[in-house]
């Protein structure tokens, strides 16, 4: 699994237990990480974070993916850790961002709440590929509003 | 030795000695030990090339004649921490020490008197020694694949922790390890075993120890006076880490970790008891489902006792032949005969009589006894069948434990040769979890006691998880319904019409299919017209001690046989 561009997909619960605004700077904080960690890795991706829940693509080199993967394991700022995807890929979808955020538009928020109400918040519900179509139209309607943490 | 060697040996006066002075200077001048050699007044007589180079002194320099403290004082002064030490040691006349040097070398030295009044100090540079004398010692007290320390070390670390203060010990046993290495290698198991050791110290506090005792056995010991607040926190948060999903080498993985917890000084003063009772609640952990923590409870060690007595008692039961069989009838739903029955395990125990298979069949399974009882039973069973008409058969259980016996297909034939019954007459009763452990391996086992003639059936059927594909990995002679079904068939619309399928899929497959359970006349009439082919229950007989079963089988005495007359 040297170099081959692999995509994983997981679904997380929040354990973040603060009001607010110390929720919304933790996840700034995870952005900024994220941000500051990914680049060497090779890795780019999307995060959503709303109603309690997190998502994430990751996509790069099957080093990086993993590497990056068992950090995010490890953090305690989430639980239920549930691995979609993991996957071969031949491109990127998040080719631009090292890693882009969902959840900053009030339309986001509208077309996540209607998923997960669609999906009554089961995971298993929605599959890897779902969670990442979802999260590429998403970025692409917020490409040009400002990013938390960006 | 040749006249000529032997002239030149005693040639001009000196030469020998000459020689051997100028080779003697020449061995001194390499050794890689710095030599100092000193007067009575320890003036310089001589010193080799490694002795100035450890003190700092040019070759060109000439040191003969000179007051050695002087000289090393100098050389101190000048920058050399070697030159101070030797200083020191050379003042307090003869002796070994060991210098530590600032720049991270180890020197040893030596001083003593030789050829009377004369001293010598040797300096031997011990660094690369005493660094591989420590990678030893290292290597003695950790483990080489996570660096983790070892056993050994964690025990000496529990020993003195306990007689300092509060201390929890955690003892955690990976779930699911064993077949990671089975199936995807042992360079993935170790891959794995490192990931687990990073999340393991990455979720303790500082200054907390976390070892690898062995295999996939890992430990924790908390010190400090908050460890019991912080313990239930922490088992949980390992619980839920060590069981989130791994990706090792492309591979997606999934293991779980069964913890067991014990708190000195209140669960024990000393560290042996302290871990026994940690390995005991580890042990309850696992027993209640794995991926779970438990502290320990005092009880626990008396419910193990109770075990090990059970174990000494069934492994007596054996040798004194405190095992008896009994005979469920199975009747034949289109001739209304017995057609066969199913031997049934019961151990008289001396004081608590006779015990129902339910209390004793775990233990029996998880310490491998069932292997050498089972052999019993197939043995007694045959026995006993050899007695009834040749068209009655006899079914006898087979636990996993004796799949996984390599001699279970000769213990069978054995069986069937001492007693002389005809292979067709034994069914043997397996359970759809058997086939879904191992499939390839335990078809194989299936197919061999399929050709000795024997037939095999497929026991409690539905109960577990992918019925209709374990149907199609084996041809097997017979289908038993789970009682569960037939208890619903009244209730439960969803229980009928499993059984309806299962009939119909025996009648298509041409395979027999006996409904287990049985109680009711009514439960009786349901099944005949579903189309099971075969019925066992109280409603046809209780389990029987063997003499009362064989009456069953005649015809003027049986009660059953009477009553389905009736039908």
């Amino acid at each position: 699994m040297p170099k081959t561009l692999h995509r994983l997909v997981y679904y997380s619960k929040n354990a973040i237990d603060l009001p607010k605004d110390g929720l919304e700077a933790e996840v700034r904080q995870i952005l900024t990480a994220a941000r500051h960690n990914n680049p060497a890795l090779g890795v780019t991706g999307a995060l959503m974070f709303n109603q309690g829940c997190f998502a994430q693509v990751l996509e790069g080199p099957g080093e990086g993916v993993t590497r990056t993967f068992e950090r995010i394991q490890r953090d305690p700022r989430h639980r239920d850790v549930m691995l979609m995807a993991f996957d071969r890929v031949e491109e990127r979808g998040f080719a631009t961002w090292s890693m882009a955020f969902v959840g900053a538009s009030a339309e986001g928020r509208a077309r996540y709440g209607g998923i997960a109400a669609e999906s009554g918040f089961d995971p298993s519900r929605l599959t890897g590929s779902r969670v990442f179509q979802l999260l590429r139209d998403l970025v692409v309607e917020e490409e040009d509003q400002p990013c938390v943490g960006a | 030795m040749s006249q000529q060697s032997l002239t030149r040996k005693n040639g001009p006066d000196g030469g020998a000695s000459d020689r051997a002075a100028r080779v003697l200077s020449a061995v001194v001048e390499g050794l890689s030990q710095g030599i100092l050699v000193l007067d009575r007044c320890l003036r310089v007589v001589r010193c080799n090339a490694s002795f100035r180079a450890l003190v700092g002194l040019s070759a060109s320099e000439s040191l003969v004649g000179r007051y050695a403290p002087r000289l090393l004082a100098e050389r101190a002064k000048g920058g050399c921490p070697l030159a101070r030490g030797v200083r020191a040691h050379l003042r307090e006349g003869s002796g070994t020490a060991t210098l530590s040097i600032d720049d991270g070398r180890m020197i040893a030295f030596a001083v003593r008197r030789i050829a009377g009044a004369n001293w010598i100090v040797v300096l031997d540079d011990i660094t690369a020694a005493s660094r591989s004398e420590a990678f030893a010692h290292r290597l003695a007290r950790h483990d080489p694949l996570t660096d983790l320390p070892n056993r050994r070390h964690f025990l000496e670390s529990l020993s003195r922790a306990v007689g300092q203060g509060p201390v929890a010990l955690l003892c955690l046993d990976l779930d699911r390890f064993k077949p990671v290495n089975d199936t995807l290698g042992h360079p993935i198991g170790d891959a794995l075993l490192r990931v687990v050791a990073e999340r393991l110290c990455g979720a303790v506090r500082k200054g907390d120890t976390v070892a690898r005792l062995g295999g996939d056995e890992f430990a924790v010991l908390l010190e400090g006076l908050d460890v019991a607040g912080a313990t239930d926190g922490l088992a949980r948060r390992l619980v839920d880490l060590i069981g989130r999903t791994y990706i090792v080498d492309g591979h997606m993985i999934n293991i779980g970790v069964s913890v067991g917890i014990a708190l000195a000084p209140n669960d024990a003063a000393d560290p042996d008891t302290l871990l026994k009772h940690a390995d005991l609640a580890l042990y309850r952990a696992k027993g209640q489902g794995r991926g779970t923590f438990r502290f320990f409870e005092p009880g626990m060690d008396a419910a193990l006792q109770a075990r090990r007595r059970m174990e000494t008692e069934l492994r007596q039961a054996l040798g004194q032949r405190a095992f008896e069989l009994h005979y469920q009838a199975q009747q034949d739903l289109a001739s209304g005969r017995i057609n066969g029955f199913e031997a049934l395990l019961r151990w008289r125990h001396p004081e608590r009589g006779l015990v129902p298979p339910v209390e004793f069949i775990p233990l029996a399974e998880e310490t491998g006894l069932i292997v050498q009882i089972g052999e019993w039973v197939l043995r007694t069973a045959c026995k006993e069948a050899m007695r009834w008409p040749d068209d009655v058969s006899i079914a006898v259980n087979l636990s996993v434990a004796q799949f996984k016996s390599p001699r279970l297909v000769a213990v069978v034939a054995a069986a069937l040769k001492t007693t002389g019954l005809a292979p067709r007459r034994l069914e043997l009763e397996i359970t759809e979890s058997l086939l879904m452990q191992n499939d390839a391996d335990h078809v194989g086992v299936l197919r061999a006691l399929h050709d000795l003639g024997v037939r095999i059936a497929m026991d409690d059927f539905g109960t577990g998880y992918s019925s209709l594909s374990t149907l199609h990995s084996f041809p097997f002679d017979k289908i038993k319904i789970d009682r569960s079904f037939v208890d619903g068939l009244k209730r439960d619309p969803r229980s009928a019409a499993v059984v309806h399928a299962v009939a119909a899929l025996g009648g298509c497959l041409g395979i027999a299919t006996t409904a287990e359970g049985v109680e009711t006349d009514e439960q009786l009439q349901d099944l005949i017209a579903k189309g099971c082919t075969e019925v066992q229950g109280y409603l046809i007989g209780r389990p029987l001690p063997a003499e009362e079963a064989i009456r069953l089988l005649d015809p003027i005495r049986s009660p059953t046989a009477a009553r389905t007359q009736e039908h």
